[in-house]
């Protein structure tokens, strides 16, 4: 379905980004150029690749409380600059696959990485939701000019794209929630990401406050949990690549079904109704995915040559076990969802199988359906297809909506409470752990951006090598 | 029998489509007006044998529908197809209803268009016409779910109280192992439109010169007349066609004998078509009226025959209302037997999706009820300690 993306702080702005590369790259259409990001700082503007200066809007101008990477002095509210290391934030500098752009088009984003003016919450507003709120009250006039830009007749729904440990994040996007609401009569979703348990506690403060602004203010809340994303044992800036690009590739998945040029017409045809009713119950979404790699080498040289000739829909003649679809259903809700839960606690569920047509039996959907049915105790499962052809993949994307038992969100509210209670604690945890972590990110920068550079052309592969880039499929990355 | 033929929902519309395919492929002429009405405008471009002025997109000023669908809520289909009533109302005006002798309103009854719009478009057929007006609904087999079952549960009780008659098709019947999603759902609508068709297009034409032995449009109309939900069964044989003059008139001349295999034949056609997968699986015995048609070449069908087959269905059927005719097709290769049980009321399958059906209400509702305290809990700490941003 059509849908508008509104990012907001350096995380939001990210994901938004790197969703427009990946509608190239898959050749699905689903923005339609209706992007914004909003930031209280310009540097994450200056690593996006797809975003115009249009789409870009800089807030806080007027704000004394906003500091500005050119403005040598420190803020005055001193306390906020100082408190939040970095977090979810730092996707800045490893998420860019391309330095060549960076350099062309920032001049100064090399020498601010490597520096310690590098931590995100140093700008802007600081990691503080409250100012952040603040300064997009004031620049409300702004907002609502640059929001004029999203043509809602274009789109089914609107989504607000934040990382919610962030201040301008959780701040700036709960106000442009409530502009979202008011001005559009379609449906307002919303994708937060929750900070790791090794970030400032400042920021779990903030993500859990945010929660409680952004889920009563959207149809449905789609969580992505770094915790437990981040990779064991390596730099939390490590992950933060992987994890964008998971988010990215599930949220495609979901609503860039259908979306594909030339897909043929699906007997079991999700329409962006079944998309929309199965997330306006409101509360917390979450999406799990699976995928099989279909045998490709039993159809021999001999048989591809004749399906060739017959101008067969599909490279791969062979149909899937029905076992073999169920079992991939059943894996796409037990594997680690964007959000882990409890699955029982899902109120609707949304079910869709990507693949060539001629592969998907009849019998493994039905059953994988009935499955889904049976171990999320809910009878509202919608399900369908989506023909890919020549596609040597066959996935399986499961949306939960509004799934209301999440320890994720148990112990984040915990750490929250700890941190509002304490908070001459968290700033001196804070702060000690500043200096080393902004060490670590520079030092893993250089290494990271290059071997995700890698790995990010290979992973993000939904069958259809529409561009060289993706031709490089290594066996490691298939779940 | 002539037919206006309007298809609701993806499925409804794809069965007419097939229907069409059917009577064009066997030189039948049963459908004289054909409609489709979606709330989908991608599905609509489905069929392949309407014209573009035949598709009805109801919906596309809905909020909730904006022309992508409802989403399987049969009551958002309920609500669309009411608030575009004067549009779909409009399409009727061009229907000749002088021209046809019934209405027959496809749909299926697990999806939100065709359960919800349905019953709003045959109160509006009934309100407009005199002309019989019949049902032909898809049931949602088992494994598509709860919700499914419900919408069709609920819409069965619209439609089977505003409809002539009710003749269902049960999805779970006709599941088979090694099929695609593709395939499935094609096999299917054949298999159903090769039915409908069959029973429906006997005494297409009114001044056949055949005589006596023709099925007569109100014939079927009268088996019809009992309300409630019926069950189609259908078998058919090869039966090749005298390739010399010499041998067919020798055939005539024994007739007394082959006769009597021909008559063993056409009964055993009927066994085969009563006991074979009926469109819904029901008790025979329920059955309150019947009707046999034998389409085919009219020189293979044995008055013999048919007799005895006609007695050995009313035996089955426990009823005396069992009409037997001829629908003739020279010109036809294969000999088909089309049973129409009518008013069946012993159906383990509506049983089962009513069951399922107040399941799925039960745990919907419950869902309902706590849907938003869980919501607030869960965005809130246990003491309640943090306060939202904004």
């Amino acid at each position: 379905m059509k849908l508008a993306l509104v990012g907001v702080g350096g995380c939001g702005t990210r994901v938004v980004d790197q969703f427009v590369r990946a509608e190239h790259r898959t050749g699905r259409s689903v923005t339609n150029g209706n992007v914004l990001a909003f930031h209280t700082e310009s540097q994450p503007f200056d690593k996006t690749q797809t975003l115009t200066s249009d789409q870009q809007v800089l807030l806080g101008d007027t704000h004394p409380a906003v500091l500005r990477r050119d403005t040598s002095p420190p803020a005055p509210h001193g306390e906020q600059t100082s408190q939040p290391p970095s977090g979810s934030e730092t996707l800045t500098y490893t998420d860019v696959p391309s330095s060549e752009s960076d350099q062309a088009t920032s001049p100064t984003g090399t020498e601010d990485s490597s520096s310690n003016k590098s931590d995100p919450d140093s700008f802007g507003v600081g990691g503080d939701p409250d100012i952040g709120a603040q300064v997009a009250k004031a620049d409300r006039p702004e907002i609502r000019r640059a929001l004029d830009r999203i043509d809602e007749t274009d789109v089914t729904a609107t989504m607000l794209v934040a990382g919610l440990g962030g201040g301008t994040g959780s701040g700036v996007g709960s106000l442009l929630l409530d502009e979202l609401s008011s001005i559009y009569e379609t449906a307002v979703y919303a994708l937060g990401v929750l900070p790791a348990g090794n970030e400032a506690p400042i920021r779990a403060l903030t993500a859990a406050r945010g929660l409680q602004t952004f889920v009563p203010r959207t149809d449905s809340m789609f969580l992505v949990d770094n915790e437990a994303w981040r990779q064991d044992n390596s730099a939390i800036a490590d992950s933060y690549s992987s994890i964008n690009k998971m988010t990215v590739e599930r949220l495609l998945s979901v609503f860039g079904t259908g979306e594909r040029a030339g897909t043929p017409l699906s007997e079991m045809r999700i329409d962006p109704a079944d998309i929309t009713r199965t997330l306006n119950l409101g509360g917390v979404s979450t999406i799990g995915h699976s995928t099989m790699t279909l045998d490709t080498q039993s159809v021999g040289l001999l048989r591809r040559v004749l399906s060739l000739l017959r101008r067969s829909s599909s490279s791969v003649s062979t149909p899937v076990d029905a076992t073999q679809i169920k079992t991939l259903i059943s894996q796409a809700v037990q594997s680690k969802m964007t959000l882990p839960c409890e699955i029982t606690s899902a109120d609707r569920v949304l079910l869709i199988l990507t693949g060539p047509p001629d592969t998907i039996s009849r019998k493994g959907f039905e059953t994988g359906r009935y499955l889904l049915e049976e171990k999320t105790e809910t009878v509202e499962v919608l399900a369908g297809d989506e023909p890919v052809q020549k596609s040597t993949e066959l996935t399986a994307t499961v949306v939960l909506s509004n799934v209301t038992s999440v320890p994720r969100i148990d112990n984040l509210q915990q750490r929250a409470v700890a941190a509002q209670s304490d908070p001459d604690a968290d700033t001196s945890v804070a702060s000690s752990a500043h200096s080393q972590q902004s060490y670590t990110l520079s030092v893993t920068d250089q290494n990271s951006t290059q071997s995700h550079r890698d790995t990010q052309r290979t992973e993000f592969d939904f069958g259809e090598a529409t561009t060289d880039l993706d031709t490089t499929d290594s066996p490691d990355n298939e779940t | 029998m002539k037919l206006a033929t309007i298809g609701v929902g993806n499925a409804g519309s794809k069965l007419i489509d097939q229907m069409l395919e059917f009577e064009f492929e066997t030189g039948r002429n049963l459908c004289r007006h054909a409609l489709v009405i979606n709330t989908a405008r991608t599905d609509l471009a489905k069929p392949q044998h309407l014209d573009e002025d035949r598709r009805v997109l109801i919906g596309d000023t809905h909020q909730k529908a904006r022309g992508h669908g409802v989403g399987g809520d049969a009551k958002i289909g309920a609500e669309v197809a009411q608030t575009d009533i004067d549009e779909i109302r409009r399409v009727f005006d061009d229907v000749e209803i002088h021209e046809v002798d019934a209405v027959l309103v496809a749909a299926g009854l697990g999806g939100g268009t065709g359960s919800g719009a349905a019953p709003v478009v045959i109160d509006e057929l009934q309100k407009m016409y005199d002309e019989p007006v019949y049902g032909l609904g898809v049931l949602p087999g088992t494994y598509e779910g709860g919700r499914p079952a419900l919408n069709a549960a609920r819409s069965l009780q619209s439609f089977v109280t505003k409809v002539d008659n009710f003749i269902a098709f049960d999805n779970d019947a006709w599941r088979s192992r090694g099929q695609t999603i593709e395939q499935g759902y094609e096999e299917m609508n054949e298999e159903l439109a090769t039915r409908i068709v069959t029973l429906l297009a006997a005494g297409e034409v009114d001044e056949s010169e055949v005589g006596e032995n023709a099925m007569d449009s109100s014939d079927i109309m009268r088996t019809l007349d009992t309300g409630g939900v019926s069950s189609i069964g259908y078998a058919s044989t090869d039966v090749t066609p005298a390739k010399e003059g010499l041998l067919a008139n020798f055939k005539h001349d024994g007739e007394s004998q082959s006769e009597s295999t021909d008559a063993a034949k056409i009964k055993g056609l009927v066994r085969r078509a009563t006991n074979s997968r009926l469109t819904v699986p029901c008790n025979v015995s329920s059955a309150d009226r019947a009707l046999i048609v034998f389409a085919g070449p009219p020189d293979v069908i044995s008055r013999k025959g048919v007799e005895s087959a006609r007695e050995w269905l009313e035996e089955t059927a426990d009823t005396v209302d069992v009409l037997a005719g001829d629908d003739p097709r020279p010109n036809s290769s294969t000999l088909a037997a089309v049973v129409l049980l009518s008013n069946v009321t012993e159906t383990p399958r509506i049983n089962e999706i009513q069951d399922q059906a107040v399941d799925a209400q039960n745990k919907i509702q419950e869902q309902d009820a706590v849907r938003e305290q869980e919501i607030q809990s869960l965005i809130t700490d246990e003491d309640n300690d943090l306060d939202p941003i904004v």
